[in-house]
C-alpha cells in the first residue's frame, strides 16, 4: 500500500520536473524559430505566441540582403582548417607524451593542461598585439592561428587519454620489424585512434563555430566576418532586426546542432571526462 | 605519467641494432635527455609552438603590457605601476574597477549555484527509467550546442522592453503586471536577467557531468541503504552527495572559470549597463583596452589583477586531472 503509493508519489514529481525543464529548454528556442517564420505584423504591432500566417521573407532578406552566406563560408573555412591542424599537431604531441621517453615528459603534460585551463579572455589584449605585429588583424587567417590556443590544447589532452589505453604490445611488433616512429603512429596508432579523433573533431568545430570574442577584437570589415561577428553586424544602429536575426541565429545554429544530434551519444561521455568546455 | 623508468636509458637500448655503433658523447647526451628525445621533440614542436608563442608569450607580454601606457598603434612609456596605482585609487576608473570586481563575484556565485540546483536536479530526472529518456536528454542538452552568441541575442529578444518582447507580452497576458518591465534596462534586475540566460545555456554541461558520475555510482550501495531503512533523503544524502564529490569539486572550478571570463552574454545582453550593474571584468577590460580609447595597458592590466584567482583554480584543476588520469 505504502510502497505503491510511493511509486506513485516519484512517478508525479519525475513527470512535473520533467515538464518545467522541457518548457524551460523549449522556450527560448521557440521563440528563435516561430520570430524567424512571423511576417512582421505578428512580430511587432500584433504580437502573438501562435502565429496565424507564416513567412518566408526574413530568410529571404538574410540570404539575398546580407552578406550571411559569407559569413557562413567564413566560418566553415576558419573552422575547417583550425580542426585539421589542431587533430594533427595534437596527436603528434599526444604520442610523444604517452609513448616516447625524454626528459621534461611530466612537465610537458602539465603544460598542456594549464594552457587548456586558461581561459581565452585573459589573454585578448596581448593577443591582438601578436596578430597584430604578425600582419593578421582584419584577416580571418589570424582568427584560424588565434583558435588553435582552444583547440590545441585539448585535442592533444583528449589524445593523450585515449592513447594511454592503447595497449604499447601492439607497436612494439611493428618497431621490432622496423617500423619508424612516424610509421607505427600512421599505421597503427592513428586507425585505432580513429574514435578518439572523431570526438576531438567535433569539440574543435563546436569552439570554433561558436567563438566570439576573437573575431570581435581582430576583425572589423564585412569580407572577413565569421558568423558570430557577422550576426551583430545586423544590428543597425540600436534598432534589431529581430526577424531577419533570429532566422539567420537559427541557420547559425542548425551547423552545430546538426553535428551534436548527430555524435549525441560520444559528446556526452567525451564531456564526462572533464575535458571540454561548456 | 606512467612508469617513470621509461625516462631513463634501459641497457638493452645501447646494443640494439639499430643505434648500433654510437660515439660516447651521444650515450651522455641520450642518457640526460631520454631514450627517444630527437623524435620526441621533433613531434612536440608544433604544439610547443601553439602553447609557448601563442599562450606563453601574451601571458609575459600582458605583464610587460600593465607597465606601460600604450595605444593602438602608437608608442609605448613606461609607467611603472601607475597603471595598477590608477585602477585601485584613481579618480575615473577605481570606482569602475571595485564595482566590477563586486559584479563579477555576484554574477559568477549566483550562476554557480543556479547551474548547480538546476543541473543536479536534471540529472537525478534523467538518471530514472522512464519511456523516452533518450529523446529527453537529446533536448534537454541541446541548449549546449547554441553558439553562446546566439543565446544572448534569444534572451534579448525575450528580454525586450517593450510588448512585443516575450517576457513581457506573457506578463501582461496573464495580468502579472501592467506596466512593461525592463529586463535590461533595469539597474536592479539587469544582472539577474544575464544570470538568467547563462544558465538557460550552461546547465546542460553540469548535468552532463552529473549524469555521468550518477552512473558510475554501484547499485548495489542503494540497495544496501534500502534494506537498512534509509529514505530517499537519507540516500541522497549519504550516497548520492558523496558519490558526487569529485565531479561537483571539478565541475564547480571549470564552470567557475569559464562563467567569470565569459564576455559573450553580457556584452550581447547588456554592453556592461545600466551605469555599470553588469559590468564583469573581461568586460570592462574589452570596454578599456579595445572598444573606446583603446588602452591597451590598461585593458591588460585589468585582466591581469584578476589572474591570480584562477591560476588557484587552475592549479588545483591541473592536479585533480592528471590526477584522474593516471
Amino acid at each position: 500500500m505504502t510502497r505503491s503509493r510511493g511509486r506513485l508519489l516519484r512517478t508525479l514529481v519525475r513527470t512535473a520536473g520533467l515538464l518545467l525543464f522541457g518548457i524551460w529548454t523549449v522556450v527560448p528556442l521557440y521563440w528563435i524559430i516561430v520570430t524567424a517564420i512571423k511576417p512582421n505584423l505578428l512580430i511587432y504591432r500584433e504580437a502573438s505566441l501562435f502565429p496565424s500566417q507564416i513567412t518566408g521573407d526574413h530568410f529571404a532578406f538574410v540570404l539575398t540582403q546580407t552578406p550571411f552566406l559569407h559569413y557562413i563560408q567564413n566560418s566553415l573555412v576558419v573552422t575547417l582548417v583550425t580542426t585539421t591542424l589542431a587533430m594533427a599537431i595534437g596527436t603528434l604531441a599526444a604520442y610523444a607524451i604517452v609513448r616516447l621517453a625524454f626528459t621534461g615528459r611530466p612537465w610537458v603534460a602539465r603544460a598542456v593542461v594549464v594552457t587548456y585551463l586558461v581561459p581565452g579572455s585573459l589573454l585578448f589584449i596581448p593577443m591582438f598585439q601578436v596578430i597584430y605585429s604578425l600582419g593578421l588583424i582584419d584577416n580571418i587567417v589570424g582568427l584560424m592561428v588565434t583558435y588553435l590556443t582552444f583547440t590545441v590544447p585539448f585535442a592533444t589532452w583528449m589524445m593523450i587519454g585515449y592513447f594511454r589505453n592503447v595497449p604499447s604490445e601492439l607497436e612494439d611488433a611493428a618497431l621490432i620489424d622496423g617500423c619508424s616512429r612516424v610509421q607505427a603512429l600512421a599505421r597503427i596508432m592513428v586507425p585505432i585512434a580513429l574514435p578518439a579523433l572523431a570526438v576531438v573533431a567535433l569539440f574543435a568545430f563546436t569552439l570554433s563555430w561558436n567563438e566570439f570574442l576573437y573575431a570581435l577584437v581582430f576583425i572589423g570589415s564585412d569580407s572577413q566576418k565569421t558568423l558570430t561577428v557577422g550576426l551583430i553586424g545586423l544590428v543597425r544602429g540600436d534598432t534589431f532586426p529581430w526577424g531577419p536575426m533570429m532566422a539567420a541565429s537559427l541557420m547559425g545554429t542548425i551547423p552545430p546542432a546538426l553535428v551534436y544530434v548527430i555524435s549525441q551519444r560520444w559528446v556526452v561521455s567525451g564531456l564526462a571526462a572533464g575535458s571540454v568546455k561548456g | 605519467m606512467t612508469g617513470g623508468s621509461l625516462g631513463r636509458v634501459q641497457p638493452t637500448d645501447l646494443v640494439g641494432t639499430r643505434f648500433g655503433g654510437v660515439s660516447p658523447a651521444t650515450v651522455r647526451l641520450r642518457h640526460l635527455l631520454g631514450r627517444d628525445w630527437a623524435t620526441a621533440w621533433l613531434f612536440l614542436a608544433p604544439c610547443l609552438l601553439v602553447l609557448v608563442g601563442l599562450i606563453g608569450y601574451p601571458f609575459f607580454s600582458a605583464i610587460l603590457l600593465s607597465f606601460q601606457a600604450k595605444l593602438v598603434g602608437s608608442p609605448a612609456v613606461w609607467v611603472g605601476l601607475g597603471n595598477y596605482q590608477d585602477l585601485f585609487t584613481g579618480r575615473d576608473l577605481s570606482g569602475q574597477f571595485w564595482q566590477s570586481v563586486r559584479v563579477t563575484l555576484l554574477f559568477t556565485l549566483s550562476a554557480l549555484v543556479c547551474k548547480f540546483v538546476l543541473g543536479l536536479a536534471m540529472a537525478l530526472l534523467l538518471n530514472e527509467n522512464f519511456r523516452g529518456r533518450s529523446v529527453l536528454r537529446a533536448l534537454f542538452f541541446l541548449p549546449w550546442a547554441v553558439p553562446s552568441l546566439i543565446v544572448g541575442l534569444t534572451w534579448k529578444w525575450m528580454y525586450d522592453g517593450s510588448a512585443e518582447g516575450l517576457l513581457n507580452l506573457l506578463a501582461l497576458r496573464l495580468g502579472l503586471t501592467h506596466d512593461l518591465i525592463q529586463w535590461l534596462a533595469n539597474y536592479d534586475l539587469a544582472l539577474w536577467a544575464v544570470v538568467v540566460a547563462v544558465v538557460w545555456a550552461s546547465t546542460p554541461f553540469w548535468a552532463m557531468m552529473f549524469l555521468a558520475g550518477l552512473q558510475a555510482i554501484p547499485g548495489e550501495l542503494y540497495e544496501a541503504a534500502e534494506i537498512d531503512g534509509a529514505d530517499v533523503f537519507g540516500r541522497f544524502l549519504h550516497i548520492t552527495l558523496p558519490g558526487l564529490g569529485n565531479i561537483i569539486l571539478i565541475t564547480a572550478m571549470l564552470s567557475s572559470i569559464w562563467t567569470a571570463t565569459s564576455i559573450n552574454f553580457v556584452y550581447v545582453l547588456t554592453n556592461g549597463g545600466p551605469a555599470g550593474a553588469t559590468m564583469t571584468f573581461p568586460m570592462l577590460a574589452y570596454q578599456v583596452g579595445v572598444a573606446g580609447a583603446q588602452r591597451l595597458g590598461m585593458g591588460a592590466t585589468i585582466s591581469l589583477v584578476f589572474t591570480p584567482v584562477f591560476m588557484v583554480l587552475i592549479y588545483f584543476l591541473t592536479k585533480r586531472m592528471l590526477a584522474s588520469d593516471r
